[in-house]
Protein backbone atom coordinates (compact mmCIF):
# COMPACT_ATOMS: atom_id res chain seq x y z
CA UNK A 1 0.00 0.00 0.00
CA UNK A 2 0.99 3.88 -0.99
CA UNK A 3 0.54 4.91 2.24
CA UNK A 4 2.50 8.25 0.98
CA UNK A 5 3.25 11.66 2.71
CA UNK A 6 1.02 12.36 4.73
CA UNK A 7 1.55 9.00 7.11
CA UNK A 8 4.89 9.74 7.51
CA UNK A 9 4.73 13.32 8.54
CA UNK A 10 2.20 12.17 10.83
CA UNK A 11 4.63 9.70 12.50
CA UNK A 12 7.80 11.80 11.97
CA UNK A 13 6.37 15.68 13.02
CA UNK A 14 6.12 16.42 17.18
CA UNK A 15 3.33 17.59 18.79
CA UNK A 16 5.20 20.24 19.47
CA UNK A 17 5.90 21.71 15.94
CA UNK A 18 1.84 22.29 15.87
CA UNK A 19 0.40 23.24 19.44
CA UNK A 20 -0.64 26.25 20.26
CA UNK A 21 2.28 27.71 22.70
CA UNK A 22 -0.20 30.81 23.92
CA UNK A 23 -1.78 28.68 26.91
CA UNK A 24 -4.44 31.00 28.96
CA UNK A 25 -3.98 28.82 32.25
CA UNK A 26 -5.90 29.89 35.95
CA UNK A 27 -4.00 28.99 39.35
CA UNK A 28 -5.52 26.34 41.89
CA UNK A 29 -6.03 29.00 44.17
CA UNK A 30 -7.67 31.25 41.90
CA UNK A 31 -11.78 31.67 42.89
CA UNK A 32 -13.82 30.06 40.35
CA UNK A 33 -15.74 33.79 39.95
CA UNK A 34 -12.76 34.76 38.27
CA UNK A 35 -13.49 31.72 35.50
CA UNK A 36 -16.55 33.32 34.46
CA UNK A 37 -14.61 36.56 32.98
CA UNK A 38 -11.68 34.42 31.56
CA UNK A 39 -13.84 31.57 29.48
CA UNK A 40 -15.93 34.39 28.06
CA UNK A 41 -13.22 37.19 27.09
CA UNK A 42 -10.99 34.10 25.45
CA UNK A 43 -13.98 31.57 23.73
CA UNK A 44 -12.32 29.18 24.88
CA UNK A 45 -13.94 25.98 26.67
CA UNK A 46 -11.16 24.52 28.95
CA UNK A 47 -8.31 25.99 31.07
CA UNK A 48 -5.22 24.29 32.60
CA UNK A 49 -4.63 24.67 35.84
CA UNK A 50 -1.64 25.52 37.51
CA UNK A 51 -0.11 24.86 40.66
CA UNK A 52 3.55 26.49 40.85
CA UNK A 53 4.08 26.31 37.24
CA UNK A 54 2.71 22.31 37.29
CA UNK A 55 -0.14 21.29 35.71
CA UNK A 56 -2.62 19.76 38.34
CA UNK A 57 -6.21 19.40 36.50
CA UNK A 58 -8.35 21.05 33.84
CA UNK A 59 -11.06 23.03 34.20
CA UNK A 60 -13.79 23.19 32.01
CA UNK A 61 -16.79 25.24 30.96
CA UNK A 62 -19.04 22.01 32.40
CA UNK A 63 -17.35 22.17 35.39
CA UNK A 64 -18.40 25.95 35.47
CA UNK A 65 -21.93 25.35 34.49
CA UNK A 66 -22.22 22.39 37.37
CA UNK A 67 -21.06 25.09 39.91
CA UNK A 68 -23.44 27.82 38.73
CA UNK A 69 -25.92 25.25 38.89
CA UNK A 70 -25.56 24.43 42.46
CA UNK A 71 -23.99 26.13 45.25
CA UNK A 72 -22.21 29.25 43.24
CA UNK A 73 -20.80 29.55 46.78
CA UNK A 74 -17.43 31.13 45.58
CA UNK A 75 -14.50 28.86 46.04
CA UNK A 76 -10.96 28.15 44.73
CA UNK A 77 -10.80 26.17 41.21
CA UNK A 78 -9.00 23.16 42.82
CA UNK A 79 -12.48 22.10 44.33
CA UNK A 80 -14.12 21.93 40.98
CA UNK A 81 -11.66 21.20 38.73
CA UNK A 82 -10.84 17.61 37.16
CA UNK A 83 -8.17 15.99 38.39
CA UNK A 84 -7.35 13.33 35.71
CA UNK A 85 -6.13 15.56 32.69
CA UNK A 86 -5.48 14.02 29.52
CA UNK A 87 -1.73 15.12 28.64
CA UNK A 88 0.46 14.25 26.00
CA UNK A 89 4.08 15.33 25.98
CA UNK A 90 5.71 17.62 23.65
CA UNK A 91 8.11 15.39 22.49
CA UNK A 92 5.70 12.28 21.22
CA UNK A 93 4.67 11.85 17.48
CA UNK A 94 1.35 13.83 15.79
CA UNK A 95 -0.12 9.97 15.14
CA UNK A 96 -0.35 9.32 18.60
CA UNK A 97 -2.15 12.75 19.28
CA UNK A 98 -4.46 11.27 16.47
CA UNK A 99 -5.39 8.22 17.93
CA UNK A 100 -5.63 10.05 21.49
CA UNK A 101 -8.22 11.92 20.36
CA UNK A 102 -9.98 9.35 18.94
CA UNK A 103 -10.18 6.74 21.37
CA UNK A 104 -10.86 9.60 24.01
CA UNK A 105 -12.85 12.10 21.88
CA UNK A 106 -11.65 14.78 23.50
CA UNK A 107 -10.97 18.29 22.06
CA UNK A 108 -7.72 19.33 23.35
CA UNK A 109 -4.66 17.70 24.89
CA UNK A 110 -3.12 20.16 27.71
CA UNK A 111 1.25 19.51 26.27
CA UNK A 112 3.76 18.92 28.87
CA UNK A 113 7.40 18.37 29.03
CA UNK A 114 8.51 14.67 29.17
CA UNK A 115 10.75 15.38 32.28
CA UNK A 116 9.58 18.51 34.49
CA UNK A 117 6.17 17.70 33.16
CA UNK A 118 5.39 21.62 32.80
CA UNK A 119 2.85 23.05 30.59
CA UNK A 120 4.03 24.21 27.42
CA UNK A 121 0.96 24.49 24.93
CA UNK A 122 -2.07 22.95 23.81
CA UNK A 123 -3.12 21.24 21.59
CA UNK A 124 -6.27 20.73 19.29
CA UNK A 125 -7.40 18.65 16.38
CA UNK A 126 -7.79 21.83 14.06
CA UNK A 127 -3.78 22.18 14.98
CA UNK A 128 -2.64 19.21 13.95
CA UNK A 129 -4.92 20.02 10.63
CA UNK A 130 -3.43 22.93 9.91
CA UNK A 131 0.15 21.76 11.17
CA UNK A 132 0.62 19.16 8.63
CA UNK A 133 -1.20 21.37 5.90
CA UNK A 134 1.69 23.86 6.49
CA UNK A 135 4.26 21.35 6.35
CA UNK A 136 2.81 19.58 3.18
CA UNK A 137 3.11 23.51 1.36
CA UNK A 138 6.23 23.81 2.35
CA UNK A 139 7.57 20.37 1.38
CA UNK A 140 5.94 20.96 -1.65
CA UNK A 141 8.06 23.69 -2.86
CA UNK A 142 11.36 21.37 -2.82
CA UNK A 143 9.82 18.25 -3.90
CA UNK A 144 7.42 18.60 -6.44
CA UNK A 145 4.02 16.68 -7.57
CA UNK A 146 4.24 13.83 -4.78
CA UNK A 147 1.11 12.38 -3.51
CA UNK A 148 -0.51 12.65 -0.02
CA UNK A 149 -3.29 10.37 0.54
CA UNK A 150 -5.87 12.74 2.41
CA UNK A 151 -7.91 9.53 2.93
CA UNK A 152 -5.13 8.66 5.88
CA UNK A 153 -5.78 12.13 7.24
CA UNK A 154 -9.36 11.39 7.58
CA UNK A 155 -9.44 7.60 8.74
CA UNK A 156 -7.76 8.65 11.77
CA UNK A 157 -9.61 12.22 12.49
CA UNK A 158 -13.05 11.30 11.19
CA UNK A 159 -14.66 10.18 14.46
CA UNK A 160 -15.27 13.91 14.73
CA UNK A 161 -17.17 14.43 11.38
CA UNK A 162 -13.93 16.28 10.54
CA UNK A 163 -14.11 18.13 7.31
CA UNK A 164 -11.47 20.59 5.78
CA UNK A 165 -12.05 23.66 5.38
CA UNK A 166 -10.14 26.42 2.53
CA UNK A 167 -10.94 29.84 2.10
CA UNK A 168 -10.17 32.21 -0.13
CA UNK A 169 -11.54 35.78 -1.37
CA UNK A 170 -11.28 36.94 -4.85
CA UNK A 171 -11.11 40.64 -5.26
CA UNK A 172 -13.31 41.68 -7.97
CA UNK A 173 -12.08 43.93 -11.52
CA UNK A 174 -8.47 42.67 -10.71
CA UNK A 175 -7.13 40.75 -13.65
CA UNK A 176 -3.25 41.07 -12.47
CA UNK A 177 -4.81 38.41 -9.66
CA UNK A 178 -7.30 36.81 -11.49
CA UNK A 179 -7.16 33.06 -11.28
CA UNK A 180 -4.78 32.63 -8.18
CA UNK A 181 -6.88 31.48 -5.69
CA UNK A 182 -8.19 28.76 -8.12
CA UNK A 183 -4.80 27.75 -8.77
CA UNK A 184 -3.98 27.97 -4.93
CA UNK A 185 -6.53 25.94 -4.28
CA UNK A 186 -5.55 23.36 -7.01
CA UNK A 187 -2.31 22.70 -5.68
CA UNK A 188 -3.38 22.34 -1.86
CA UNK A 189 -5.80 19.22 -3.46
CA UNK A 190 -3.51 17.89 -5.36
CA UNK A 191 -0.94 17.55 -2.31
CA UNK A 192 -3.64 16.41 -0.17
CA UNK A 193 -3.62 13.26 -2.61
CA UNK A 194 -7.13 13.51 -4.45
CA UNK A 195 -7.44 12.00 -7.96
CA UNK A 196 -5.73 14.21 -10.60
CA UNK A 197 -8.62 13.91 -13.05
CA UNK A 198 -11.04 15.16 -10.10
CA UNK A 199 -9.29 18.16 -8.65
CA UNK A 200 -8.38 19.22 -12.54
CA UNK A 201 -12.28 19.27 -12.92
CA UNK A 202 -12.36 21.18 -9.78
CA UNK A 203 -10.36 24.03 -10.35
CA UNK A 204 -11.82 24.42 -14.22
CA UNK A 205 -15.20 24.64 -12.18
CA UNK A 206 -13.47 26.91 -9.59
CA UNK A 207 -11.69 28.59 -12.22
CA UNK A 208 -14.45 29.94 -14.12
CA UNK A 209 -16.31 31.05 -10.91
CA UNK A 210 -13.36 33.26 -9.75
CA UNK A 211 -13.32 34.51 -13.06
CA UNK A 212 -16.93 35.93 -12.78
CA UNK A 213 -16.12 37.48 -9.56
CA UNK A 214 -13.56 39.20 -11.00
CA UNK A 215 -15.19 40.59 -14.11
CA UNK A 216 -18.88 41.04 -12.99
CA UNK A 217 -18.63 41.96 -9.23
CA UNK A 218 -16.50 43.95 -6.73
CA UNK A 219 -14.92 40.51 -5.47
CA UNK A 220 -16.23 37.99 -3.38
CA UNK A 221 -15.42 34.10 -1.67
CA UNK A 222 -14.43 30.86 -2.56
CA UNK A 223 -15.21 28.40 0.11
CA UNK A 224 -13.78 24.55 -0.38
CA UNK A 225 -14.45 21.70 1.94
CA UNK A 226 -13.20 18.33 1.27
CA UNK A 227 -14.39 15.95 3.26
CA UNK A 228 -14.03 11.72 3.09
CA UNK A 229 -16.19 11.44 0.44
CA UNK A 230 -16.56 14.75 -1.42
CA UNK A 231 -15.44 18.08 -1.94
CA UNK A 232 -17.96 20.99 -2.11
CA UNK A 233 -17.02 24.47 -3.25
CA UNK A 234 -19.04 27.43 -2.78
CA UNK A 235 -18.35 30.64 -4.39
CA UNK A 236 -20.67 33.78 -3.45
CA UNK A 237 -20.76 37.15 -3.91
CA UNK A 238 -22.92 40.35 -3.02
CA UNK A 239 -23.09 41.87 -6.33
CA UNK A 240 -25.21 42.44 -8.94
CA UNK A 241 -26.64 39.20 -9.35
CA UNK A 242 -28.15 37.63 -12.31
CA UNK A 243 -31.45 38.45 -13.52
CA UNK A 244 -32.19 35.77 -16.30
CA UNK A 245 -30.03 32.55 -14.71
CA UNK A 246 -31.93 30.42 -17.28
CA UNK A 247 -30.08 32.75 -19.94
CA UNK A 248 -27.33 32.74 -17.98
CA UNK A 249 -27.34 29.15 -17.85
CA UNK A 250 -27.21 28.97 -22.45
CA UNK A 251 -24.14 28.26 -24.17
CA UNK A 252 -22.83 31.50 -25.45
CA UNK A 253 -24.81 33.80 -23.41
CA UNK A 254 -22.38 36.74 -22.18
CA UNK A 255 -23.06 40.10 -21.00
CA UNK A 256 -19.08 40.70 -20.66
CA UNK A 257 -17.95 43.39 -22.42
CA UNK A 258 -15.68 43.60 -25.31
CA UNK A 259 -12.44 44.44 -23.51
CA UNK A 260 -12.97 41.66 -21.32
CA UNK A 261 -13.35 39.33 -24.72
CA UNK A 262 -10.60 40.45 -25.88
CA UNK A 263 -8.66 39.13 -22.98
CA UNK A 264 -10.02 36.07 -24.01
CA UNK A 265 -13.21 35.26 -21.56
CA UNK A 266 -16.94 36.13 -21.47
CA UNK A 267 -17.60 33.46 -24.50
CA UNK A 268 -20.66 32.63 -22.03
CA UNK A 269 -19.24 29.13 -21.30
CA UNK A 270 -17.77 29.47 -17.84
CA UNK A 271 -21.36 28.32 -16.14
CA UNK A 272 -22.01 25.66 -18.76
CA UNK A 273 -18.30 24.40 -18.38
CA UNK A 274 -18.62 24.53 -14.46
CA UNK A 275 -22.18 22.10 -14.44
CA UNK A 276 -20.05 20.49 -16.82
CA UNK A 277 -17.30 19.31 -14.47
CA UNK A 278 -19.58 18.90 -11.50
CA UNK A 279 -21.28 15.79 -10.30
CA UNK A 280 -24.11 18.38 -8.21
CA UNK A 281 -24.39 22.15 -9.13
CA UNK A 282 -26.90 24.65 -7.62
CA UNK A 283 -26.84 28.46 -8.82
CA UNK A 284 -28.86 30.82 -6.85
CA UNK A 285 -28.75 34.48 -7.71
CA UNK A 286 -30.95 37.92 -6.73
CA UNK A 287 -30.74 40.93 -9.25
CA UNK A 288 -29.17 43.79 -6.24
CA UNK A 289 -27.91 40.59 -3.65
CA UNK A 290 -25.89 38.90 -5.04
CA UNK A 291 -25.28 35.21 -6.73
CA UNK A 292 -24.48 32.15 -4.58
CA UNK A 293 -23.08 28.66 -6.74
CA UNK A 294 -22.92 25.54 -4.75
CA UNK A 295 -20.65 22.92 -6.81
CA UNK A 296 -19.59 19.42 -5.30
CA UNK A 297 -18.22 16.73 -6.32
CA UNK A 298 -17.64 13.04 -5.43
CA UNK A 299 -14.40 12.19 -4.74
CA UNK A 300 -14.86 8.22 -4.88
CA UNK A 301 -16.52 8.08 -8.63
CA UNK A 302 -15.08 6.05 -11.32
CA UNK A 303 -12.52 8.56 -13.05
CA UNK A 304 -14.00 10.96 -15.71
CA UNK A 305 -12.92 13.92 -17.56
CA UNK A 306 -14.74 16.78 -18.30
CA UNK A 307 -14.56 15.94 -21.84
CA UNK B 1 -12.86 25.02 -53.83
CA UNK B 2 -16.23 25.68 -52.98
CA UNK B 3 -18.51 25.80 -50.03
CA UNK B 4 -20.41 22.96 -50.92
CA UNK B 5 -17.30 20.54 -51.21
CA UNK B 6 -16.35 21.58 -47.55
CA UNK B 7 -20.01 20.81 -46.46
CA UNK B 8 -20.15 17.46 -47.37
CA UNK B 9 -16.99 16.15 -46.61
CA UNK B 10 -16.81 17.15 -43.32
CA UNK B 11 -20.72 16.82 -42.53
CA UNK B 12 -20.64 20.54 -41.44
CA UNK B 13 -24.51 21.51 -40.77
CA UNK B 14 -25.16 24.87 -41.94
CA UNK B 15 -27.15 27.27 -40.22
CA UNK B 16 -28.01 30.37 -42.52
CA UNK B 17 -27.99 31.45 -46.30
CA UNK B 18 -28.01 27.89 -47.37
CA UNK B 19 -28.41 29.38 -50.84
CA UNK B 20 -24.74 30.78 -51.45
CA UNK B 21 -23.26 27.42 -51.11
CA UNK B 22 -22.30 27.50 -54.74
CA UNK B 23 -21.50 30.51 -54.71
CA UNK B 24 -18.52 30.80 -52.35
CA UNK B 25 -15.64 30.20 -53.28
CA UNK B 26 -12.98 29.39 -50.26
CA UNK B 27 -9.58 30.68 -50.90
CA UNK B 28 -8.11 30.32 -47.80
CA UNK B 29 -8.68 29.78 -44.18
CA UNK B 30 -8.33 32.11 -40.99
CA UNK B 31 -9.10 30.62 -37.44
CA UNK B 32 -9.54 33.71 -34.72
CA UNK B 33 -11.68 33.91 -31.71
CA UNK B 34 -11.02 37.89 -31.88
CA UNK B 35 -12.91 40.00 -33.83
CA UNK B 36 -10.24 42.82 -33.78
CA UNK B 37 -7.03 40.19 -35.64
CA UNK B 38 -9.86 38.92 -37.97
CA UNK B 39 -10.52 42.43 -39.16
CA UNK B 40 -7.24 42.94 -39.18
CA UNK B 41 -5.44 39.90 -40.69
CA UNK B 42 -8.18 37.86 -42.37
CA UNK B 43 -7.94 38.25 -46.50
CA UNK B 44 -11.14 38.14 -48.47
CA UNK B 45 -11.86 34.92 -49.24
CA UNK B 46 -10.94 33.29 -45.96
CA UNK B 47 -13.05 30.66 -44.64
CA UNK B 48 -13.23 31.88 -40.58
CA UNK B 49 -13.22 29.20 -38.08
CA UNK B 50 -14.08 30.47 -34.22
CA UNK B 51 -15.77 30.01 -31.59
CA UNK B 52 -17.60 33.15 -31.16
CA UNK B 53 -21.39 32.82 -31.58
CA UNK B 54 -22.73 36.46 -31.18
CA UNK B 55 -23.95 38.61 -33.55
CA UNK B 56 -21.00 41.14 -34.68
CA UNK B 57 -19.25 38.05 -36.53
CA UNK B 58 -21.68 38.67 -39.24
CA UNK B 59 -20.06 42.18 -39.62
CA UNK B 60 -16.94 41.07 -39.78
CA UNK B 61 -17.22 38.49 -41.66
CA UNK B 62 -19.30 41.17 -44.44
CA UNK B 63 -17.06 44.09 -44.01
CA UNK B 64 -13.75 41.40 -45.08
CA UNK B 65 -15.95 39.37 -47.68
CA UNK B 66 -15.29 36.34 -45.86
CA UNK B 67 -16.02 33.33 -47.99
CA UNK B 68 -18.23 32.23 -44.60
CA UNK B 69 -17.54 31.18 -41.02
CA UNK B 70 -17.49 27.65 -38.87
CA UNK B 71 -18.83 27.67 -35.26
CA UNK B 72 -16.84 24.88 -33.88
CA UNK B 73 -17.63 22.32 -30.66
CA UNK B 74 -20.70 22.23 -31.62
CA UNK B 75 -20.85 26.27 -30.94
CA UNK B 76 -24.75 27.21 -32.14
CA UNK B 77 -25.10 31.23 -33.69
CA UNK B 78 -27.55 33.08 -31.31
CA UNK B 79 -30.95 33.88 -33.00
CA UNK B 80 -30.41 37.40 -34.01
CA UNK B 81 -26.77 36.28 -35.32
CA UNK B 82 -28.52 33.96 -38.11
CA UNK B 83 -30.96 36.24 -38.74
CA UNK B 84 -28.09 38.70 -39.36
CA UNK B 85 -26.46 36.27 -41.64
CA UNK B 86 -29.34 35.49 -44.04
CA UNK B 87 -29.98 39.35 -44.20
CA UNK B 88 -25.85 39.90 -44.85
CA UNK B 89 -25.98 37.02 -47.40
CA UNK B 90 -23.25 35.34 -44.91
CA UNK B 91 -23.09 31.57 -44.50
CA UNK B 92 -22.51 29.97 -41.09
CA UNK B 93 -22.11 26.03 -40.42
CA UNK B 94 -21.41 24.36 -37.65
CA UNK B 95 -18.93 21.49 -36.90
CA UNK B 96 -19.09 19.25 -34.04
CA UNK B 97 -14.88 19.34 -33.65
CA UNK B 98 -12.57 21.19 -31.91
CA UNK B 99 -11.74 23.99 -34.34
CA UNK B 100 -7.93 22.07 -34.01
CA UNK B 101 -8.72 18.99 -35.58
CA UNK B 102 -11.77 21.28 -38.03
CA UNK B 103 -8.62 23.04 -39.22
CA UNK B 104 -6.59 19.76 -38.88
CA UNK B 105 -9.50 18.18 -41.65
CA UNK B 106 -9.67 21.53 -43.94
CA UNK B 107 -5.87 21.54 -44.03
CA UNK B 108 -5.95 18.07 -45.21
CA UNK B 109 -8.52 18.98 -47.87
CA UNK B 110 -5.85 21.84 -49.32
CA UNK B 111 -7.09 25.36 -47.34
CA UNK B 112 -4.51 27.12 -46.68
CA UNK B 113 -3.67 29.56 -44.34
CA UNK B 114 -1.18 32.01 -45.06
CA UNK B 115 2.69 30.87 -43.70
CA UNK B 116 4.27 33.98 -42.01
CA UNK B 117 2.41 36.85 -40.60
CA UNK B 118 4.51 39.90 -42.74
CA UNK B 119 3.92 43.38 -41.12
CA UNK C 1 5.00 14.22 -31.12
CA UNK C 2 7.59 15.74 -28.59
CA UNK C 3 7.37 19.49 -28.24
CA UNK C 4 10.44 19.98 -30.06
CA UNK C 5 9.06 18.10 -33.07
CA UNK C 6 6.06 20.84 -32.96
CA UNK C 7 8.30 24.08 -32.70
CA UNK C 8 10.34 22.88 -35.95
CA UNK C 9 7.06 22.16 -37.86
CA UNK C 10 5.70 26.20 -36.67
CA UNK C 11 9.67 27.21 -36.56
CA UNK C 12 9.04 28.29 -33.42
CA UNK C 13 11.31 30.79 -31.17
CA UNK C 14 11.42 29.62 -27.45
CA UNK C 15 10.88 31.63 -24.96
CA UNK C 16 10.43 30.06 -22.25
CA UNK C 17 11.41 26.62 -21.55
CA UNK C 18 14.32 24.05 -22.13
CA UNK C 19 14.74 20.08 -23.05
CA UNK C 20 11.56 20.41 -25.35
CA UNK C 21 12.14 17.12 -26.71
CA UNK C 22 11.57 15.69 -23.11
CA UNK C 23 8.15 16.73 -22.97
CA UNK C 24 5.34 15.23 -24.79
CA UNK C 25 2.83 16.64 -26.70
CA UNK C 26 -0.44 14.55 -26.98
CA UNK C 27 -2.56 16.99 -28.57
CA UNK C 28 -3.37 19.82 -29.98
CA UNK C 29 -5.66 22.59 -29.21
CA UNK C 30 -6.00 26.32 -31.53
CA UNK C 31 -8.23 28.37 -28.99
CA UNK C 32 -8.13 32.56 -27.92
CA UNK C 33 -10.84 32.09 -25.71
CA UNK C 34 -9.75 30.47 -22.27
CA UNK C 35 -13.15 29.06 -21.60
CA UNK C 36 -12.13 26.87 -24.64
CA UNK C 37 -9.11 25.75 -23.81
CA UNK C 38 -11.38 24.51 -20.12
CA UNK C 39 -14.01 22.49 -22.02
CA UNK C 40 -12.27 21.65 -24.73
CA UNK C 41 -8.41 21.21 -23.66
CA UNK C 42 -7.38 17.82 -22.54
CA UNK C 43 -4.44 17.12 -20.10
CA UNK C 44 -1.30 17.03 -22.14
CA UNK C 45 -2.04 18.67 -25.04
CA UNK C 46 -0.08 22.22 -26.51
CA UNK C 47 -2.00 25.04 -26.55
CA UNK C 48 -2.34 27.38 -29.83
CA UNK C 49 -3.64 31.03 -29.32
CA UNK C 50 -3.00 34.50 -30.35
CA UNK C 51 -3.83 35.85 -26.65
CA UNK C 52 -0.45 36.80 -24.52
CA UNK C 53 -2.33 37.83 -21.42
CA UNK C 54 -1.13 36.22 -17.91
CA UNK C 55 -4.37 34.75 -17.59
CA UNK C 56 -3.21 32.05 -20.11
CA UNK C 57 -0.68 30.81 -18.38
CA UNK C 58 -2.85 30.60 -15.64
CA UNK C 59 -5.73 28.42 -17.83
CA UNK C 60 -2.91 26.33 -18.93
CA UNK C 61 -2.13 25.52 -15.17
CA UNK C 62 -5.71 24.55 -14.57
CA UNK C 63 -6.23 22.63 -17.66
CA UNK C 64 -2.87 20.90 -16.91
CA UNK C 65 -1.93 22.01 -20.63
CA UNK C 66 1.99 21.20 -21.36
CA UNK C 67 2.72 24.27 -23.33
CA UNK C 68 1.59 27.05 -25.26
CA UNK C 69 2.74 28.59 -28.71
CA UNK C 70 1.52 32.12 -29.52
CA UNK C 71 1.07 32.65 -32.93
CA UNK C 72 1.08 34.85 -35.52
CA UNK C 73 4.00 36.70 -34.73
CA UNK C 74 2.63 37.64 -30.87
CA UNK C 75 5.38 38.08 -28.02
CA UNK C 76 3.88 37.50 -24.43
CA UNK C 77 4.25 40.41 -22.31
CA UNK C 78 7.06 40.42 -19.52
CA UNK C 79 4.33 39.48 -16.77
CA UNK C 80 3.36 36.42 -19.05
CA UNK C 81 7.33 35.22 -19.40
CA UNK C 82 7.80 35.18 -15.37
CA UNK C 83 4.49 33.68 -14.51
CA UNK C 84 5.13 30.78 -17.19
CA UNK C 85 9.11 30.10 -15.33
CA UNK C 86 7.05 30.12 -12.23
CA UNK C 87 5.07 27.51 -13.34
CA UNK C 88 7.86 25.95 -15.27
CA UNK C 89 5.27 26.07 -18.27
CA UNK C 90 7.26 26.11 -21.63
CA UNK C 91 6.39 28.84 -24.02
CA UNK C 92 6.65 29.23 -28.15
CA UNK C 93 6.24 31.83 -30.49
CA UNK C 94 5.77 31.60 -34.04
CA UNK C 95 5.06 33.99 -36.67
CA UNK C 96 2.73 31.39 -38.73
CA UNK C 97 -1.30 32.15 -38.18
CA UNK C 98 -3.36 29.78 -35.96
CA UNK C 99 -4.86 28.23 -39.18
CA UNK C 100 -1.28 27.42 -40.70
CA UNK C 101 -0.05 26.00 -37.44
CA UNK C 102 -2.73 23.65 -36.53
CA UNK C 103 -3.17 22.71 -40.28
CA UNK C 104 0.25 22.15 -40.25
CA UNK C 105 0.80 20.07 -37.00
CA UNK C 106 -2.14 17.80 -38.17
CA UNK C 107 -0.53 17.19 -40.59
CA UNK C 108 2.70 16.12 -39.11
CA UNK C 109 0.44 13.60 -37.13
CA UNK C 110 -1.05 15.83 -33.92
CA UNK C 111 -4.31 14.24 -33.01
CA UNK C 112 -6.92 16.76 -31.80
CA UNK C 113 -8.32 16.50 -28.04
CA UNK C 114 -11.81 14.84 -29.55
CA UNK C 115 -10.00 12.18 -31.22
CA UNK C 116 -8.08 11.02 -28.39
CA UNK C 117 -9.30 8.53 -25.02
CA UNK C 118 -7.57 8.88 -22.18
N1 LIG D 1 -21.20 36.23 -10.12
C1 LIG D 1 -21.92 36.82 -11.09
N2 LIG D 1 -22.53 38.02 -10.85
C2 LIG D 1 -23.25 38.61 -11.81
N3 LIG D 1 -23.44 38.11 -13.04
C3 LIG D 1 -22.88 36.94 -13.35
C4 LIG D 1 -22.08 36.23 -12.40
N4 LIG D 1 -21.67 35.10 -12.98
C5 LIG D 1 -22.17 35.09 -14.23
N5 LIG D 1 -22.91 36.19 -14.47
C6 LIG D 1 -23.68 36.49 -15.69
O1 LIG D 1 -23.91 35.27 -16.39
C7 LIG D 1 -23.36 35.35 -17.71
C8 LIG D 1 -22.83 34.01 -18.13
O2 LIG D 1 -21.71 33.66 -17.32
P1 LIG D 1 -20.66 32.61 -17.86
O3 LIG D 1 -21.39 31.38 -18.27
O4 LIG D 1 -19.57 32.47 -16.89
O5 LIG D 1 -20.13 33.27 -19.19
P2 LIG D 1 -19.18 34.54 -19.43
O6 LIG D 1 -18.50 34.86 -18.15
O7 LIG D 1 -18.25 34.07 -20.47
O8 LIG D 1 -20.08 35.63 -19.90
C9 LIG D 1 -22.33 36.44 -17.63
O9 LIG D 1 -22.11 37.07 -18.89
C10 LIG D 1 -22.95 37.41 -16.63
O10 LIG D 1 -23.93 38.22 -17.25
MG1 LIG E 1 -17.62 33.41 -16.99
Amino acid sequence: MNVGKTQEMVYEMKVSAVMTRDVITIGSKERMSRLRSLLQGNRISGVPVLEKGQLVGLISIEDFIKWLANDQEDCAIEERMTREVTTIYEDDPLVLAIRKFESTSLGRFPVITRDQKTLVGILTKGDVIEGLLKKLEIDYQEQEARHFPARYLFDNIEADDTSLQLRYNVKGQDFTQAGDSSTRLKRTLRRLGLRSDLVRRIAIASYEAEMNLVIYTEGGRIRAEVEPARVFVEIEDSGPGIADLEKALEPGYSTAPEWVREMGFGAGMGLVNMKKSADEFIIESEPGRGTTLNVSFRINEEPHEVN
Amino acid sequence: MKLTELVETLGLEVRSCSDNLFKKEVTGGYASDLLSDVIGNSRSGDLWITLQAHVNIVAVASMKELSGIILTGGREPDEDTIQKAESEKIVIMVSKLPAFELIGRLYDLGVRGVSNKTS
Amino acid sequence: MNLEDARKVLDAEVIVGTNLEEIDVEMGCGADLMSDVLAFGKKGSLLLTGLTNPQVVRTCEIAEIVGICFVRGKRPPEETITMAREHSLPLLATRVPMFESCGRLYYHGLKGCSETKE
